[in-house]
């Protein structure tokens, strides 16, 4: 039995290890050789050993400079998400009655799903800008005098963007955990004469825990590894990790920026870590 | 029974009238799809200015002039193949992702061994930065001497991320299969294979069709990994991308608007395609 | 070779998951045609019995025989054995008439000649009208005769059946036993099933067999397990049993003295094979239906009856007889069921000191 199960295991595995071995085994491999080699300034490597790429990057204030606005943006991108979808989730499971509805109305908040990150990311361009939409509103109702600058080209707008594209991987986990939570626990609950704020601390918290650490795992891990937000919303003002390593590799210097990469794949590898400590997600999602 | 007893309120999840959360929650939710759709339909409206317009409000005239300006300029880029390989990378990714993510689930259903090392290297490709993979696959096959291309290195770029995102929906799929529906199989005959393709297929249908749906998306939208993967000719995101370094005319809008249309055609397709499939199961169940 | 007879024997059978041992050493002879019941607690193995019968999960150890031949290692269609699971198991995606043909569309038989014969079948537990249903619009007894139907269609010659009722609410279960009884007559083919309801397992088998932690404590007939029931496990899992410790006194020929805490001079028959020493602690059994019950100023009791000196704690009225429980010095139950008619004629009251009489011959001596 146990042998069968071995076989059958590994049998059904195998499509997913052959894309893990070349595309995420062997590439990681190739990133951490890269970042000990030495480079000649044009696109070369050479074989060598040496930890000047990683001495330089740790004594660059730009580095910490930028760790810490990642640590910004996903702390204020985690919480935008984590409120929103989590309150979104629940109003479809428990408070729309009519399955067929709460589907309907999900589906709705995943559509914009299925169009371009970058366009739905430029598309507050119109609305956030100098003379856009709410400007242009609020001036012409008189509230302000001057355009508020901070909309756009900003910190307020990196996060408004972050948060309009990731929600979606906040509430797909969320709902699908709460939905598998059993109303009569609730019922019974309410019976034993549970107030909405007990019920939601003992119940409905424990139980959609999994949904809200897997939704946390791609928030975070989309955040931390952001390319383009940051550099488009915020204006050319602030920049992420991974577009600065970018930098690096559009001028060929490739061992510095693998050493970049390592760095910030421990960081992420770290906080994910601490997240699945928290919750056993296979165990939770395969039950 | 006495009746004396004071009549206890008995609260229930059915009690008429809604609570106030109700409203409250229907509030954030309605601000939560605005936000989600208004950018969107602003950028929509702006694609159909003419000559004169321009990337903000107020709408300048009503054309469809920067539409073809998208297919015929020059400095919009290679809008119409990106497209093109896109839709193709998107469905090779599909279907490589339904397979192996449906395999990949039936296989952590039961333990084996080495199955947690697997599982964390899954979560790990999940999780890994979209552009590092994509300059590490890059690297990767420079070494080797293969040259890059969309149909090659992105493909495997996507499904690094598709395959574990996939194999994640299977899970809460499978968490709801009951497996006696495979040993009543079994014990009425079948074979492994035929419990697979008359039974847990079937069961796991709609599923498949959301972890299609999801591989399609998150490839056809897919930037970072393609970024240095796709060789010398681009994908859509690629392409768009150039156009919002380079582009400064309402042209990006509607090419906004042109991939969401695109996007939605696919997807309606797909839906109207299953509807189809039911309905003439449902016709044939009812009709034998 | 083919299996003709569905007699079923299981030879030193052990089954273990790790360091659990779900099933422990079973012997077990059911002949073909039987209707055999396992009856237990959750957990006592007797699931696993029949999955291993079926073939869903193979023994660590020993010989399982069905008609004759050792199936284990063979796949479940060989055996000839079709099991109903616990919750069914309909395949949803089916109507009822596919998920019927299941077992036919397996073997290739073309859709005319597979929907033929499982439309006959469901003529035969009446739910032809149902056939072009999901299991989903189903009723539980209705998705029970699905369920029925498809394990039939196989043509078994054993039917394999887990707590099949346990799905049904109280009416609708009494309703499908009989059914059940029906259609194992009708097909003559050996059934097993799996319950932990006693009552269950008494109204329907030939043979019931009691198991506890992996073990067979009693396999007999049902009135042999519910009337003489071997140890106290099984007098006390049927029910309808008191039972009472105490030391031997002495053994008298025939007869041995017991002394119970707070009575002496308990005269219960020896039982075939049994013989305790002098001052061992032993176990008796009582019926409930044969405790009278008596006033103490009605003078002693008869020759050759026992008399246990008691109180009473509390009447329950159950419509054809009173269930009287009465206080037996410790925790165990000790109840006498009077019948309706003569209990009003006495009408004790709670509280009430008196005497319970039996005959000893009706009492059972416990291993």
């Amino acid at each position: 039995m146990t042998d069968r199960n071995r076989k059958t295991g590994w049998f059904f595995a195998a499509p997913l290890v052959v894309v893990l071995i070349p595309f995420f085994i062997a590439t990681i491999a190739v990133v951490l050789i890269a970042s000990f080699l030495e480079h000649d300034g044009f696109g070369g490597m050479i074989a060598s050993f040496t930890l000047e790429n990683y001495a330089d990057l740790l004594r660059s204030d730009l580095t910490w400079k930028l760790y810490l606005s990642m640590v910004k943006f996903s702390v204020l991108t985690w919480i935008g998400t984590l409120v929103i979808g989590f309150w979104v989730a629940y109003f479809l499971v428990f408070h729309v009655r009519n399955p067929l509805l709460s589907i309907g109305l999900f589906l709705l908040g995943t559509v914009p799903f299925w169009t371009s990150n970058i366009i739905r990311m430029i598309s507050w361009i119109p609305l956030l800008g100098k003379e856009g939409l709410i400007n242009s509103t609020l001036r012409a109702t008189g509230v302000i005098d001057e355009p508020l600058e901070f909309l756009l080209f900003s910190d307020f707008a990196v996060v408004v963007a972050y948060v309009h594209q990731l929600t979606i991987f906040m509430i797909v986990p969320i709902f699908n955990s709460m939905a598998r939570i059993d109303k009569r626990t609730i019922e019974a609950a309410l019976d034993a004469g549970a107030t909405r704020s007990e019920i939601m601390r003992w119940i409905v918290v424990p139980l959609s825990k999994s949904g809200i650490a897997l939704g946390s795992i791609f928030v975070l891990s989309m955040v931390m590894g952001d390319f383009f937000v940051v550099k488009v919303m915020s204006g050319g003002g602030s920049a992420s990790i991974v577009s600065a390593l970018f930098e690096d590799i559009a001028v060929l210097q490739y061992p510095p920026a693998a050493a970049n990469a390592v760095v910030l794949l421990i960081v992420v590898v770290v906080v994910i870590s601490l997240i699945l400590r928290t919750v056993d997600v296979r165990k939770e999602i395969t039950r | 029974m006495s009746n004396s007893t004071p009549h206890r309120r008995i609260r229930t999840l059915d009690e008429p009238g809604k609570p106030w959360t109700f409203w409250v929650l229907l509030a954030v939710f309605v601000a939560y799809v605005l936000a989600l759709y208004g950018p969107m339909f602003c950028i929509y409206i702006l694609s159909f200015q003419d000559l004169r317009g321009g990337l903000v409000f107020p709408m300048k005239g009503l054309s469809v002039h920067w539409f073809v300006d998208l297919f015929t300029q020059v400095r919009t880029g290679d809008v119409k193949g990106g497209f093109q390989r896109s839709i193709v990378l998107a469905a090779m990714v599909t279907v490589l992702t339904v397979v192996g993510s449906f395999m990949a689930g039936m296989a952590f259903r039961q333990r084996f061994k080495g199955d947690t090392v697997v599982f964390y290297l899954m979560i790990g490709s999940l999780v890994a930065p979209g552009l590092v993979l994509g300059i590490g696959i890059g690297m990767l096959f420079q070494y080797f001497g293969i040259e890059a291309a969309w149909y090659s290195s992105a493909l495997g770029a996507h499904l690094s991320w598709t395959l574990p995102f996939g194999v994640l929906v299977m899970f809460a799929v499978m968490a709801r299969f009951d497996r006696a529906w495979e040993e009543a199989a079994r014990d009425l005959g079948a074979s492994s294979w035929q419990v697979i393709r008359m039974v847990v297929i079937p069961i796991l249908a709609p599923g498949l069709v959301a972890v299609a749906l999801f591989g399609f998306t998150l490839s056809y939208d897919e930037f970072s990994r393609s970024l240095q993967t796709s060789g010398s000719l681009n994908t859509l995101p690629l392409e768009i991308w150039s156009m919002t370094l380079n582009v400064t005319s309402p042209s990006l809008y509607a090419l906004g608007t042109v991939t969401t249309i695109a996007s939605f055609l696919i997807i309606g397709l797909c839906l109207g395609l299953i509807a189809y499939l039911q309905r003439r199961r449902a016709r044939r169940v009812a009709g034998a | 070779m083919t299996i003709e007879k569905g007699d079923i024997e299981l030879a030193g059978v052990f089954k273990r998951f790790g360091n659990f041992t779900a099933v422990d050493g079973v012997n077990l002879k059911v002949p073909d045609g039987a209707y055999c019941c396992f009856l237990g607690p959750s957990g006592c193995g007797k699931t696993t019995i029949l999955r291993m019968i079926a073939g869903h999960e193979d023994p660590t150890e020993g010989e399982i025989l069905i008609g004759g031949q050792n199936v284990v290692g063979m796949p479940p269609v060989q055996r000839r054995t079709a099991m109903m699971f616990q919750s069914y198991a309909l395949f949803p995606h089916l109507s009822v008439r596919d998920n019927v043909a299941f077992a036919l569309r397996v073997r290739g038989q073309s859709k005319q000649e597979r929907y033929r014969a499982a439309d006959s079948m469901l003529e035969r537990v009446h739910i032809t009208e149902l056939a072009d249903r999901l299991p989903g619009q189903l009723s539980g007894g209705q998705q029970q005769r699905v369920a029925l139907a498809r394990a039939a269609i196989t043509e078994p010659k054993v039917l394999l059946l887990d707590e099949p009722l346990s799905a049904l609410d109280e009416q609708l279960r009494i309703q499908m036993r009989t059914e059940l009884r029906r259609m194992q007559r009708d097909l003559g083919i050996t059934f097993i099933h799996v319950t932990h309801t006693q009552l269950e397992a008494i109204s329907l088998a030939d043979i019931v067999v009691v198991m506890e932690r992996g073990k067979i404590k009693q396999a007999a007939p049902a009135r042999d397990v519910y009337a003489q029931p071997k140890d106290r496990y099984v007098a006390e899992f049927l029910g309808g049993q008191n039972v009472l410790s105490g030391k031997v006194e002495r053994i008298n020929g025939e007869t041995v003295l017991i002394n119970a805490p707070d009575t002496e001079g308990i005269v219960v028959p020896l039982r075939d094979g049994m013989r305790p020493r002098d001052g061992a602690a032993v176990d008796i059994a009582v019926r409930r239906d044969d405790i009278r019950l008596r006033r103490p100023a009605a003078g002693a009791a008869a020759d050759g009856w026992n008399a246990v000196n008691t109180r009473v704690l509390a009447v329950e009225y159950q419509g054809m007889y009173v269930k009287v429980i009465l206080d037996s010095g410790s925790d165990r139950e000790f109840v006498a069921y009077v019948p309706e008619r003569e209990f009003f004629e006495t009408a004790f009251s709670i509280g009430e000191i008196v005497v319970a009489t039996w005959m000893a011959g009706q009492s059972l001596l416990l291993a």
